[in-house]
């Protein structure tokens, strides 16, 4: 019980961050890329098994933007020039101009590379449907719907090579869904398309967004664990729980991604103990809030630190 | 017919206008450009945008809002009583906006796009024209830790928008236009918003425009098409299916503006298609008194697409055989 993992994504070290730099503008070889994402790869499977974190990930050293990074590995696909998503930063948005096609498995080899350097089992990690055709333009199929199905069919795939590969649990992010709740069905069918039939647990992360209007539909996302972000609201959102018996486990976010202050060992069990009043222990999971790569190396570390000891501390008060 | 845009447009041009208001607006927030260099870069690309949409033959143009972060900062960051806050998601899209916190009684102590008005005025011969949030919208967009009730503070907020739009037709703004795009969600309170809006437009001396976008329109179409006290009432047809529809069945007493080209999405429509819509609603309004238009700002495509929206609307005009008094 209260397990502990993270949400994804972890910082990359500044040695990558300045090679992707220079490897996108050519100064770099892709080899040389590939060996830095290796090496910090490695390095974030061993801190978390120092840490004693339950369930790792591979940090996602080798992505960038979670929807982009599918995108350039799946058929029809193209790239767009530059829009702006908020002041004065701005991405490149994926355009579906074909059938969306998998080529070949997109995420398998580097599970397969993390795994291999370690006993606690490494968490597959896919970007959901309704996301990626929410966060790209369609120019291809005739409706929002049909352009969410067809990725389902490719990401469906992912999930089983990720499955067949040994992996146990896989989390299927999703975003995007709180943008539109009038969307909520269309983002469950479609994530019901990639779990069927998976025997691996599964897991789907949402965040930033009008949880009022998707609480309600929470309980049908296909899907064994729903993690959600409780750190930035307070934990207000455990009163959506209350009372309920909500038939999944819960993925609680305890710490705050886009704080740079270390919550306390303390703060955070006092706060798995609030939600010990409204779930059952077994149904918790423990980790940050949302992926930790906006914070510094450091910072995620003991970020992750406190996760990982406020869940033991608490863990040993409920055996004895 | 007439041929507009809603208000934004692309900052940032790989294949035209350059991306360098990106580096500018970096080193200016390093303290490595003067605010007089980053000026002239807002100039440049403004005069860009302005000529672009002129080549593309649009009537009516904006000046892009190429200074402007959101519709809601752009103002609220000019007058006293806000803080400008952290990122809240803009609507139902994948950008972000910085929501304003109110903490005292707002107050405007100078005109605020009265002087970028008079530029982007002075880069064409063509009518441009001003743009500004809605009262209803700008209150719903902050938070409130002052009035702490939504009526005061979206009429307070009304009359500040009414003194700015006042000194933009002073300063020869044909039409004084007020973005609306709150009204498309939730239950919107109607009442509210067409008495906020009438104490913004009173005593502008230009035409006034309220344009509503994104979500859904159900709630709003009919008070805003028989009752807005304004000139032009624009509708986003393409965000809610359901918006030709529930038109058609309406009375519509104001001049309409029609958006019906997807600024969200890059995919381009057919000449045939548009010809379709501005059919629609020729039993509506006569095309003298027809606006067309994307469906909100351009700004959310990547230039090219941008520019090929533009161009395409001026083409499915110029081809419409109902188009006579263009
Ligand atoms: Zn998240």
């Amino acid at each position: 019980m209260l397990l502990t993992t993270s949400v994804g994504s972890l910082p990359k070290p500044e040695y990558l961050t300045t090679t992707r730099t220079k490897a996108r503008k050519g100064e770099v070889d892709a080899r040389v890329l590939r060996e830095l994402e290796e090496r910090s790869t490695r390095e974030w499977i061993k801190t978390q098994e120092e840490l004693g974190i339950d369930i790792v990930v591979d940090g996602e050293q080798y992505r960038g933007d979670m929807v982009a990074y599918f995108a350039e590995h799946l058929g029809g696909f193209k790239e767009s020039e530059l829009v702006r998503s908020y002041g004065n930063r701005y991405y490149r948005k994926p355009i579906i101009v074909g059938k969306i096609t998998r080529p070949k498995p997109i995420t398998v080899e580097w599970w397969q590379f993390a795994q291999q350097l370690t006993k606690q089992p490494v968490k597959g990690m896919l970007t959901g449907p309704y996301t990626i055709m929410d966060w790209s333009f369609n120019e291809h199929y005739p409706s929002r719907r049909a352009a969410t199905l067809a990725i389902a069919q490719v990401i469906r795939d992912e999930a089983r090579d990720l499955e067949r590969a040994g992996a146990q649990y896989i989390q299927v992010d999703e975003p995007a869904i709180s943008t539109r709740p009038d969307e909520m069905d269309l983002a469950i069918e479609a994530l019901g398309i990639v779990t069927r039939g998976l025997r691996a647990k599964t897991i789907t992360h949402i965040c930033y967004g009008n949880f009022a209007a998707i609480g309600p539909k929470l309980h049908q996302l296909p899907v064994d664990q729903v993690d959600l972000e409780f750190a930035n609201r307070n934990f207000e959102l455990l009163e959506f729980f209350r009372g309920k018996r909500f038939p999944k486990e819960v993925g609680l976010g305890v710490v705050d991604v886009h704080d740079h202050r270390i919550e306390s060992r303390d703060e955070v069990i006092k706060n798995l103990k609030k939600a010990l009043k409204v779930l059952r222990p077994e149904q918790i999971y423990v980790d940050p809030d949302c992926g930790l790569k906006t914070r510094s190396p450091q910072e995620a570390v003991e970020k992750l630190r406190v996760v990982v000891e406020a869940a033991r501390a608490v863990r040993e008060q409920l055996l004895h | 017919m007439i041929t507009t845009v809603v208000g934004n447009y692309p900052k940032v041009a790989e294949g035209a206008y350059s991306t360098k208001l990106i580096g500018a607006i970096s080193k200016w927030q390093r303290k490595e450009l003067t605010d007089a260099q980053l000026e002239a870069v807002y100039q440049e690309i403004t005069r860009a945008v302005i000529q672009e949409q002129e080549a593309a033959g649009l009537d009516l143009l904006t000046d892009g809002q190429i200074r402007w972060e959101d519709l809601v900062t752009s103002l609220a960051k000019h007058l006293e009583g806000f803080e400008i806050d952290g990122l809240s998601r803009w609507f139902d899209n994948n950008v972000y906006y910085r929501r304003p916190i109110l903490h005292r009684a707002p107050v405007r102590k100078r005109p605020i796009l009265v002087e970028t008005y008079r530029f982007a005025a002075g880069c064409t011969k063509r009518p441009v024209k001003a743009v500004l949030p809605g009262p209803y919208t700008f209150a719903q967009m902050s938070e409130d830790r002052h009035f702490k009730r939504l009526r005061p503070f979206a009429l307070r907020l009304a009359e500040i928008l009414n003194q700015e739009a006042i000194d933009l037709a002073r300063a020869g703004a044909p039409l004084v236009q007020f973005d609306e795009p709150a009204l498309g969600f939730g239950r919107p309170d109607m009442k509210l918003a067409l008495e906020a809006l009438g104490a913004a437009t009173k005593g502008v001396k230009a035409k006034t425009a309220v344009y509503i976008y994104f979500g859904s329109l159900n709630g709003a179409l009919e008070p805003l098409l028989t009752r807005a006290p304004v000139d032009l009432v624009g509708v986003d047809v393409v965000s809610d299916p359901k918006a030709l529809g529930a038109l058609k069945r309406l009375k519509v007493a104001k001049e309409l503006a029609l958006g019906c080209l997807d600024a969200r999405n890059t995919k381009l429509e057919s000449i045939k298609g548009l010809h379709e819509v501005f059919r629609a609603v020729r039993r509506l309004v006569p095309s003298d008194r027809l606006t067309v238009n994307p469906n909100c700002g351009l700004e959310f495509l990547p230039h090219p697409q941008a520019l090929a929206k533009i161009r395409r609307l001026t083409e499915a005009v110029r081809t419409y055989p109902g188009a006579s008094t263009y």
